[in-house]
């Protein structure tokens, strides 16, 4: 068990080095990448709010992520009921087209959207990026809500519906307070992988509109990167950590991120 | 207004397989038109023997595409290339996350969150900010380096970007959440009582883990080393920022005929290609690992 732990130890070391990494390269003084840093300074942190591209793009992807979240749960919602409490034939096989793009490279995918958006005149618009990021994200989604509408009781609504409650404030009293965390985690869950994504929107984002996971990569791939890149970095690695610690506080990462396999 | 109401809701007591189409009906809609037709009009592309344009707008239709990619020696070392990164990558991964994820399964409280965060880390923060970080370490002259020249384990230059151990490794990162994610799971569904009762009988830890364990947990192992197989061999971005294409791999070749060549019908051949190989091999693993972890089970009972 000793060694374990140690074994465990050295893993969560190397987990968290490359990320924590970004912090100290950051703080350099000069305009390039090294480390350990030259000088020490706290320009390149406030440089990203004078970057207007770096700001522009960040808002794009955050308004991407909540408009995707949102259509997401939303929708996924009603799949989630109809596959957890449907008696029909043929569930497990909806339970499976609706997870399927899951099971898809999401460079096939991307590139499938881009001849498509070409065809039906959707290419390098925000709509279509939005609807691409649907697609990725509903599978996730739904099978978050799917675990939590799985733990709720049943008998409440049958109370609710015998002391006269009509259907809608039974949903609205009865039925969200019981999902709000599973509503809560698929939001965040959703939103996360919305806003970390990078393949579909390389290929989708128009010219000037990048997101930012797009900007960063661009920055890098083509050289030239200034410390301001590793400050995003750690900035972004922060709030995934936070967004992380409160999901699995709230409602157990676990749980809801391995779905009921 | 209430009579309609009424009505339907007469309508979905009688026929639930109403309502339930209902429900299901804008995420069908959406899977149809955006995810099928897409996937769809990319095989059409794939079978077209050259890209459409103002002049020939519907080229004719072959296999030729197919034909190449599979004579072609260039193509085949690529595939050769991707596959082995794929395969590497899911053992490496899987040897790292099952030990990792069974200590998770024994533990509580703050521990737990600060080893779920860690290990979980590369799916709340983004890709490009863990490829930041491998880069900064591995760049020439960069940490790893450093500390290697002054453990004096190495002298004169090291290339460690743009090699294939790099890559793998960076893979590996990245999946490692997938992978302890199914495995805590899997762990964390052996009936405990069934260890104790094998514990008292007299039991050694490494007959537990290989008779017991091992056994109970082969679902979920099959299930990761599908998943991190399949992610890893498709990957894009660290063969490109790691590898700086310097490490051939299919994806690259695919975002390359994709959207700088503009030859669409090839990379949509490339990406056919690829999700069949991947498929292919998923699902032959999965259904040899199910015959033997039958077996496995049959010996326990």
């Amino acid at each position: 068990m000793v060694g374990l732990r140690i074994f465990v130890y050295i893993v969560v070391a190397l987990m968290l080095l490359p990320v924590l990494i970004t912090f100290p390269v950051a703080l350099t003084s000069i305009a390039r990448i090294s480390f350990p840093p030259i000088g020490l300074s706290g320009r390149w942190f406030l440089a990203i709010f004078s970057d207007d591209v770096l700001l522009a793009s960040i808002l794009r992807s955050f308004w991407l992520a909540v408009a995707a979240a949102i259509v997401a749960v939303i929708v996924a919602l009603p799949c989630a009921f109809v596959i957890q409490r449907g008696k029909f034939r043929g569930r497990a096989f909806l339970e499976t087209l609706i997870t399927g793009p899951r099971m898809i490279p999401q460079i096939v995918f991307a590139l499938a959207l881009l001849a498509y958006f070409e065809t039906i005149g959707l290419a390098e618009t925000f709509v279509g990026l939005v609807i691409a990021h649907l697609v990725i994200t509903i599978p996730f989604a739904f099978r978050t809500l799917l675990v939590s509408v799985a733990t709720m009781d049943k008998r409440l609504e049958s109370s609710s519906d015998v002391l006269g409650a009509t259907p809608v404030q039974t949903f609205l009293f009865v039925m969200v307070p019981q999902l709000k965390t599973g509503l809560i985690a698929a939001f965040i869950f959703t939103f996360i992988l919305s806003f970390n994504n990078v393949t579909l929107a390389l290929f989708l984002s128009g010219f000037g509109q990048r997101t930012l996971p797009v900007e960063m990569f661009q920055r890098m791939n083509v050289g030239g990167m200034t410390p301001v890149i590793p400050a995003i970095s750690f900035v972004l690695a922060l709030v995934g950590v936070v967004l992380f610690i409160v999901l699995d506080r709230t409602v157990g990462v676990y749980r809801f991120l391995a779905g009921r396999d | 207004m209430t009579d309609v109401v009424g009505r339907i809701e007469f309508a979905i007591r009688r026929r639930p397989i109403f309502a339930a189409a209902l429900l299901l009906l804008p995420v069908l809609a959406m899977l149809a038109i955006f995810f099928a037709a897409p996937l769809a009009q990319l095989f059409d592309l794939s079978l077209l023997s050259q890209q459409p344009s103002v002049a020939n707008p519907r080229p004719p239709h072959s296999l030729d595409n197919y034909l190449k990619i599979f004579s072609d020696p260039f193509y085949l070392q690529i595939t050769a290339n991707s596959l082995l990164i794929g395969f590497s990558t899911t053992i490496a991964t899987l040897a790292i996350s099952y030990p990792v994820a069974y200590y998770i399964t024994k533990i509580s409280g703050w521990e737990r969150t600060l080893i779920s965060v860690a290990c979980l880390l590369p799916i709340f923060v983004n890709v490009i900010v863990s490829i930041l970080g491998w880069y900064i370490l591995l760049l020439p002259y960069g940490v790893i380096q450093q500390i290697l020249y002054s453990l004096g384990l190495v002298t004169g230059s090291l290339q460690l970007l743009r090699t294939m151990p790099a890559l793998v490794a960076v893979l590996t990162y990245e999946h490692i959440p997938f992978a302890v994610l199914i495995l805590v799971s899997s762990l964390q569904a052996i009936p405990q009582d069934k260890i104790n009762a094998a514990r008292l009988l007299g039991a050694g830890v490494p007959r537990i883990v290989f008779t017991m364990i091992l056994p109970l947990t082969m679902p979920g192992l099959v299930a990761s080393a599908i998943l991190v197989f399949a992610l890893s061999a498709s990957s894009y971005l660290t063969p490109v920022l790691i590898g700086a294409q310097r490490i051939k791999v299919l994806p690259l070749q695919i975002f390359s005929y994709g959207t700088e060549l503009l030859n669409w019908p090839l990379a949509a051949a490339l990406a056919f290609a690829m999700l069949i190989l991947v498929v292919a091999i998923t699902y032959g693993f999965a259904s040899v690992m199910n015959r033997v972890s039958r077996r496995g089970q049959w010996e326990m009972v």
